[in-house]
């Protein structure tokens, strides 16, 4: 037992340590191949020496050897070094998950900054340059956006919308008190010390403030990375979280204004009254910005139907376009990107189909990861690269400073904001809050940006970011999570979510909302619901294709819901008839126009053909099923392969429908069938009743459900799902109800297919009719010719046998076998 | 300002309405004010067309439940005290406030607020939520554009999801329970009823 407990613990670690080496080859792979990179420009230009000579030597035509094989690094160095890092940080994200004891204590954030410190360590080591590779080109047009789109469009509308004025509070008012607190304070700080020659004298206040601005904004990556592995509760999550996205317009604009004024040294009262002004153009344009882009993906995703492959290409593109439109006024571009992501959820969503929509979301996902662990790792990079300039007191009195301000701020905005919210935040909420603080990448890019001829305490400023950083993400990083577990806030519940909380949330709104309307207080709900007609009035209409504009909000939901679970079903193998069926049902739609006249031949020819012609006409039906089905599948670049799940959706809630009326109806139908029908003296008589029952059902519901209610009767084929199948096994238990099979054994199941060769039953009608043929091969032919005779005889030997025999023979009878004979007059209730 | 034409002399039983409620006397001066606006014809009492003539809650899908649940069975008017009391179920739950817990429950209290939103739903007053009322209520709310089939789906599909005791109805309790679920952790929509003291005032202004 110990050895075999070895063996595996062994088996289990080789993956694992194949992993671990194929990491260390990256690692020293992209530790040599920077070695080529920082050194290039000489290389390439000494190869582009060579190329000269190596071209004069040509005009010689001297005639060299056709190379076989050549190497040429610079040709790909580029785009090769970027895969390179990619590959890194997956690799590395992957290796932290194989280790689970890690990932529970460490953020993932620290340690991808650690491994960032070890890559630059090693390439400093070489003793090469380390690459720039937190440029902040890079870092803002390539790193940042994914991330932002990625929350933008995930947004949790309605906690978002509903705290909008504690995270506005927070994200501005914070961000202000932080940024002037710190800078003051920092300013303050530097000027009392006569006695330290050292160069903090000559720091004057504007640099003091715009360092402030920089360092005091919460991070959104920092902040995402932290707080998605803590599982805090929804409302703490949204508030830090809201406020990391929407303290970048104040950012912007103080960075802007300092940076401006840096230079000039004075500031006067109008400067500061532009501030604001700017602050709210930055603010609003980026909002409006991202959301005119957001409408017109939209308004681009109505008409993509055709051509379902680059709709998600759609999405990326406008937002990337969003956010690169307002940087360039030096607008907000997470605002944008926010904005735009919010706005166009909804419509595109409801146009694009599934799978585009499943595509967006790991396409975004997957970004976003990637950039989060290489933002981190070249954080970890820079760090060992950057030329540092190490200031005790300046240094240390940040850290505290940010400390302090952080928690004065958020208590004393509490204090305001409690006054306001009617879900009070607790202390434990503001700690949380407060200590959530985390500063990130952004900061530090911010910093990178400055110019070192306007300020040159560039690097002192970079290296007092960078331990701001580390200290939040590693101190408060690593000790939040404990802390939350201590403090016992409350987490987020994994609510699923259902459909009665989607009716319910409606009903409450409408309620909340008609309450105001009586006290006559316009507030939140009163405006909401006027948001929501408009929306539904002209906005759904001009951006939602088709149908779907007019769909409210409850049945999309259902729609998405009955989806999910379908799929669910269908990949836990539950529902093991619903694929079998599905896929028939697509191919028997694209021969349409094909397959009735076959379907109808082969029928009505029935009852004068052997059983081997049966047979022979069966395959050529199956054949040509499989085949359609093949065709489907052909390669084609700009189509997706028809999803049977999704297209065949509509039929498949039909069928569920129909599935719930029908157990009603059987149960009715028991009822009605059996107690008449207890001694079934002739088969035509019960013909005659299940007719009757037949004609009363088609006028009470629809003339489809009186059809697939015959099938059941008749075939009891258990061609829907497991649940009709219990259906099935009750009555087959319930003595009374073998009465009616005589009669039902006599109902072929095509007729039904002659009455409505158009309707979705029809497929079943042939999936029953082959799964039938299977039977029959299994049993059928050896049951058959016992059971040929008349109904009572049969009842009387079946009345023996177990439940489940009962069902195989069930569909033995359904079969349209030689019994089929009077199928013709049997039609004639159900023609049309 | 608003205290201009109404004034705590005019408000019948005020004190005790005021200990009753919990509203303070700025927002029951407010309600008057608004109760005084809806009695068109002065009679001191709110008769169902007063509601009717509120422009929103006309268009409101489920204004008449609303409507309704104001009036007591069986009688067609509504008085300031009763106004204000049904009204008193949407003001924010206070869980700082402790000397009223020796008093009988609170209108505003959590089970109070459920039970005014699960009568709106149960029409016959039967203590459950039958299909045929969740049906009515799905009509309302979706208005007329989806095919009754669907309706029916949905209604079948949230019965089941909500019903534990298989009765084919939702009870006050099964009921508590699914809206419990969502709205103490994620919405809180319930509470979300912002008539407090600060946001009137700011809405006279």
């Amino acid at each position: 037992m110990p050895l075999r407990t070895g063996s595996a613990g062994f088996g289990r670690s080789l993956p694992e340590r194949g992993l671990l080496l194929l990491v260390v080859l990256v690692v020293l792979e992209g530790f040599f191949l920077p070695h080529g990179a920082a050194s290039s420009p000489d290389v390439s230009h000494q190869e582009n020496l060579d190329n000269h000579r190596e071209a004069d030597v040509g005009h010689n035509f001297t005639k060299k050897a056709f190379p076989v094989l050549s190497l040429d690094y610079h040709h790909i160095q580029t785009p090769f070094e970027i895969s390179l890092w990619v590959l890194l940080a997956s690799l590395m994200k992957l290796g932290f998950h194989l280790i689970p004891r890690l990932s529970g204590i460490v953020p993932e954030s620290c340690l991808l900054i650690v491994v960032g410190l070890l890559v630059g360590g090693l390439i400093k080591l070489a003793g090469e340059e380390v690459p720039p590779v937190l440029d902040s080109r890079l870092f803002f047009q390539c790193l940042l956006p994914p991330i932002i789109l990625d929350a933008g469009y995930f947004l949790p509308i309605r906690p978002f919308m509903e705290n909008l004025g504690t995270i506005l509070m927070f994200a501005v008012v914070g961000t202000l008190w932080n940024a002037f607190f710190i800078g003051g304070l920092l300013y303050a700080v530097c000027q009392i010390q006569p006695a330290n020659p050292s160069d903090l004298h000559q720091l004057e206040l504007l640099p003091c403030l715009l360092f402030a601005s920089i360092i005091s904004a919460v991070d959104p990556v920092a902040v995402l990375a932290v707080f998605e592995e803590i599982h805090i509760n929804e409302l703490l999550h949204i508030l830090v979280f809201g406020e990391s996205l929407l303290n970048d317009a104040v950012t912007v604009v103080l960075y802007h204004l300092f940076e401006e004024y840096a230079g000039v040294g004075t500031v006067t009262v109008m400067d500061c009254f532009l501030g604001v002004i700017s602050f709210l153009v930055v603010a609003l344009g980026g909002v409006l910005v991202g959301a005119i882009y957001g409408i017109l993906s939209a308004f681009t995703s109505r008409f993509t139907s055709h051509t379902r492959v680059i709709e998600p290409l759609f999405v990326f593109v406008y937002s990337y376009m969003a956010y690169l439109s307002a940087e360039m006024f030096h607008l907000s571009g997470i605002m944008a990107l926010i904005a735009c992501g919010a706005v166009m959820r909804p419509y595109v969503e409801a146009n694009i189909s599934h799978k585009s929509h499943t595509t967006i979301k790991y396409f975004l996902k997957m970004w976003s990861s990637v950039s989060e662990t290489l933002i981190f790792i070249f954080l970890g990079v820079a760090t060992v690269d950057g030329p540092h300039s190490w200031n005790w007191t300046f240094v240390t009195v940040t850290v505290i400073l940010c400390l302090v301000a952080r928690v004065m701020g958020v208590v004393g905005l509490t204090f305001v904001i409690n006054k306001f919210r009617i879900v009070k935040l607790t202390t434990k909420d503001q700690f949380i809050i407060a200590y959530g603080g985390l500063r990130g990448a952004i900061a530090f890019s911010l910093g990178f940006l400055l110019k070192k001829e306007h300020f040159p305490m560039r690097e002192m400023f970079l290296t007092a970011i960078i331990t701001v950083i580390f200290f939040t993400v590693f101190v408060q990083g690593m000790t939040i999570k404990p802390l939350v577990e201590l403090l016992a806030v409350k987490k987020k519940q994994e609510a699923k979510r259902s459909i009665n909380e989607e009716i319910h949330t409606q009903f409450l709104d409408h309620l909340l909302t008609g309450i105001e309307d009586i006290c006559g207080h316009y507030g939140h709900h009163h405006w909401k619901d006027k948001l929501n007609r408009f929306n539904k009035k002209y906005v759904k209409k001009c951006l939602i294709a088709g149908e779907r504009s007019k769909e409210p909000q409850l049945i999309a939901f259902y729609h998405k819901m009955e989806m999910k679970q379908a799929i669910e079903l269908v990949a836990s193998g539950g529902g093991v008839k619903l694929p079998s069926a599905m896929p028939s049902t697509v191919s028997m739609q694209n021969i349409q126009p094909k397959k009735p006249p076959i379907a109808k031949s082969a029928e009505r020819a029935l009852p004068q053909l052997t059983r081997g012609r049966e047979e022979e006409i069966r395959k050529i039906l199956r054949s040509n099923l499989q085949r359609t089905r093949q065709r489907l599948r052909s390669y084609n670049r700009h189509t997706l392969v028809v999803d049977p799940y999704e297209d065949g959706f509509n039929e498949l809630l039909i069928k569920k429908q129909k599935m719930i009326d029908l157990e009603k109806k059987i149960k009715e139908m028991n009822n009605y069938l059996t107690v008449p029908a207890a001694p079934p003296d002739s088969p035509t008589m019960c013909r005659a009743r299940l007719a009757q029952v037949n004609a009363s059902v088609s006028v009470s519901a629809k003339c489809r459900h009186s059809i697939s209610t015959a099938i059941l009767l008749s075939g009891r084929d258990t061609d829907f799902k497991p649940a009709q199948q219990q259906k099935g096994n009750r009555i087959c238990e319930d003595p009374q109800a073998y009465s009616m099979k005589p009669a039902s054994g006599n109902v072929p199941s095509i007729q039904v297919d002659l009455a409505s060769p158009q309707s979705p039953e029809s497929v079943n009608v042939i999936d029953e009719f082959r799964r039938a043929n299977r039977e029959e091969d299994d049993q059928g032919l050896v049951m058959r010719p016992r059971h040929r005779p008349g109904g009572p005889n049969k009842k009387t030997e079946e009345e023996g046998d177990t439940a489940k025999d009962q069902q195989k023979l069930m569909r033995c009878l359904s079969d349209p076998g030689p019994s089929a004979e009077d199928d013709e007059d049997e039609d004639e209730p159900f023609l049309p | 300002m608003g205290s201009s034409r109404s004034r705590m002399d005019d408000i019948p039983h005020a004190q005790q309405l005021i200990h009753e409620t919990d509203f303070s006397a700025a927002h029951l001066l407010r309600l008057h004010q608004r109760f005084k606006f809806l009695d068109k014809y002065q009679t001191g009492e709110l008769r169902p067309r007063d509601f009717g003539a509120i422009p929103a809650l006309a268009l409101n899908p489920i204004g008449d439940r609303i409507i309704g649940a104001f009036f007591s069975p069986g009688r067609e008017t509504l008085d300031f005290p009763s106004f204000v009391r049904i009204l008193a179920h949407f003001r924010p739950t206070d869980p700082n406030r402790s000397r009223d817990s020796t008093q009988q429950e609170l209108a505003n209290s959590r089970t109070r607020k459920l039970k005014f939103a699960f009568q709106l739903y149960d029409q016959d007053r039967d203590g459950k939520i039958s299909r045929a009322e969740l049906l009515q209520v799905l009509r309302a709310m979706l208005e007329t554009q989806v095919v009754e089939e669907q309706l029916q789906s949905i209604a079948e599909r949230a019965i089941q999801e909500a019903d534990l005791d298989k009765d084919d109805a939702i009870s006050f309790d099964e009921f508590r329970r699914i809206v419990f679920f969502f709205f103490v952790f994620c919405l809180q929509s319930l509470e979300k009823v912002n008539i407090d003291h600060k946001m009137s005032i700011r809405f006279l202004k």
